[in-house]
């Protein structure tokens, strides 16, 4: 289990454009946390920085957990999957099994992911190339790649988007469910406000001009903000119609 | 046949390096590396050209020139080094520094050909121990490496966001790249290695899904194309490796009209 998860001062900067600046927030372990904001607000930059694949200028990442060694499970947003790659889906599950260094998996690897691939529901999937997969199914199988080494923190970069809103919902409840039964604290980045409302606990609205967090109600529901930050990012359609487009607004509301 | 002893010999040197090139070959396809395979074997076989110019052992030379550059490829970075011009320059550049050194140690025109294209007479003792510690050698950091090896090739970004050391398993691999490749070159040619380390692999793709039961595949057609090889090349004195590529290219149309129909089934089906 994720005793917790805390942000400090976080500072991330590329070729000296400061992407994340002086960011700090916590995460109760178990949580469902919300990541929102506008395209290029640095989201992905974040979940980087918590696996360690980016170094930040200054501030840091604590992640404790009870006993052993935290175990991180990422779904990053970008994974090109050639349609002709010829390996089964349950090959592709299994490629994250990496704590054995026998060959071949022994009686409880295999059980775990028998377990994995039911949770998910791709049992059915498993002996299918990877590559000829829907969108929807290719998100639950990387998502059981995810889960099948059994992470304390799941992290999930925008693993909903471009789904249909049906595949949405079950990716979601997977991920509450993997949350209410083996406890995992999970971080996840969404554009679909209405996913956000229903499944987080908390969300914290990141932009370049600075962040937020709080309850999904508080933030959501908060017109002002929402408007000032999501105003004028033409790419972001789909959250757009949640919030009322009236005039910008200044930054009220807002710290620095 | 087998009362003679070359004969014999070269059945266990092809034999284990055919199981070498099946197994190692299905991470070079899954890693896109055919071309740094067939780059490798023309750096091994200036190395052999060089070995027989300086009198040394030929697979002192072999591994010499091959490790140096699965190094300098590995030091063009991850993603550098699937690029096609600097590696044609530098398969070029090894051919030519080969041809020099075959002039410059005024070598028969004989051996040449051996290393071009291979040859399994006057495979003696000595040679079987080196390609039994080097086979061994490398199918044991394969198996133990597996897991990792597996995870990077199949899927980079999962391995890299799992936290595996991907900048040591791609120099790793190149390095066992290297090291398969100098024993290789002095069984079937350097021209050919290439056909041995990648096609079986390429065909196994087409009979499976699993990546285990690719390497098993893999390994198998490696195996039988030498042996095809050796006792088709045996009767006919045509050249072994004629009947190894031979093996393999049927092996993989027929691969792929098998896949090509299985999956026309597979769209009728649904
Ligand atoms: N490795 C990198 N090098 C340079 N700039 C980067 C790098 N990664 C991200 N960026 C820049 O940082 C900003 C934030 O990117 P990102 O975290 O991917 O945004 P988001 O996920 O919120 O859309 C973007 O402007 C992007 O161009
Ligand atoms: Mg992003």
């Amino acid at each position: 289990m994720l005793r917790q998860l805390q942000i400090h001062q976080l500072q991330v900067r590329f070729n000296g454009e400061q992407i994340l600046n002086d960011l700090s927030f916590k995460v109760a372990p178990g949580e469902l946390f919300a990541i929102i904001g506008p395209n290029g607000a640095g989201k992905s930059t974040l979940l980087k920085s918590i696996l360690g694949l980016i170094h930040p200028q200054q501030g840091d990442v604590s992640i404790l957990g009870d006993h052993r060694k935290v175990i991180v499970g990422y779904v990053p947003q970008s994974r090109v999957i050639d349609d002709e790659t010829p390996i089964s889906a349950s090959d592709f599950v299994s490629l994250g099994q990496i704590s054995g260094f026998l060959p071949w998996l022994s009686r409880k690897e295999k059980k775990a992911l028998n377990e994995i691939m039911q949770f998910t529901d791709t049992k059915r999937l498993a002996n299918k190339p990877i590559g000829t997969l829907s969108g929807g199914e290719r998100q639950r199988v990387f998502l059981a790649q995810a889960l099948v080494r059994k992470p304390d923190l799941l992290l999930l970069d925008e693993s909903t988007a471009n789904l249909d809103p049906e595949a949405q919902i079950q990716m979601m409840e997977l991920v509450k469910n993997a949350a209410k039964e083996w406890g995992v604290t999970a971080l996840f980045i969404c554009h679909d406000l209405q996913m956000v409302g229903t499944y987080a606990d908390q969300v914290l609205l990141l932009s370049r001009q600075g962040y937020k967090t709080g309850h999904p109600e508080d933030i959501l529901h908060d017109r002002e903000l929402m408007t000032t930050v999501f105003h004028g990012s033409s790419s972001e359609n789909d959250t757009i119609h949640h919030v009322p487009t009236e005039s910008e607004l200044p930054l009220a509301g807002f710290p620095q | 046949m087998f009362q003679y002893d070359f004969m014999q010999h070269a059945f266990i040197a092809g034999t284990l390096i055919a199981m070498m090139c099946g197994v190692i070959g299905v991470f070079i396809i899954a890693r896109s590396l055919s071309f740094i395979a067939h780059t490798l074997s023309h750096i091994g076989f200036a190395g052999a050209a060089f070995s027989a110019y300086a009198g040394i052992d030929p697979l002192l030379g072999l591994l010499l020139f091959t490790i140096a550059g699965a190094v300098g490829v590995g030091q063009l970075g991850v993603r550098m080094y699937r690029r096609d011009a600097s590696i044609s320059v530098i398969l070029s550049l090894a051919l030519g520094l080969g041809i020099l050194f075959l002039s410059l140690g005024n070598i028969q025109g004989n051996y040449s050909r051996t290393l071009l294209f291979g040859s399994v007479v006057g495979i003696d003792m000595q040679d079987i121990w080196q390609i039994v510690l080097i086979t061994v050698f490398v199918l044991v950091v394969l198996a133990v490496g597996y897991r990792w090896l597996k995870f990077d090739s199949f899927d980079q970004v999962g391995a890299q966001s799992a936290g595996l050391p991907i900048r040591l398993i791609s120099i790793g691999f190149l390095l066992l790249m290297a090291a398969a490749t100098s024993v290789t070159v002095q069984i079937v040619g350097a021209l050919l290695v290439f056909a041995l380390m990648t096609v079986p692999a390429a065909a196994a793709r087409f009979y499976t899904q699993s990546i285990f039961g690719m390497i098993l595949i893999s390994t198998l057609i490696a195996v039988l194309s030498v042996w095809f090889g050796l006792i088709a090349g045996y009767y006919t004195n045509a050249p072994i490796s004629f009947f190894i590529v031979f093996f393999n290219a049927i092996s993989y149309f027929f691969g792929m009209f098998f896949h090509r129909v299985r999956e026309r089934r597979r769209v009728l089906a649904s």
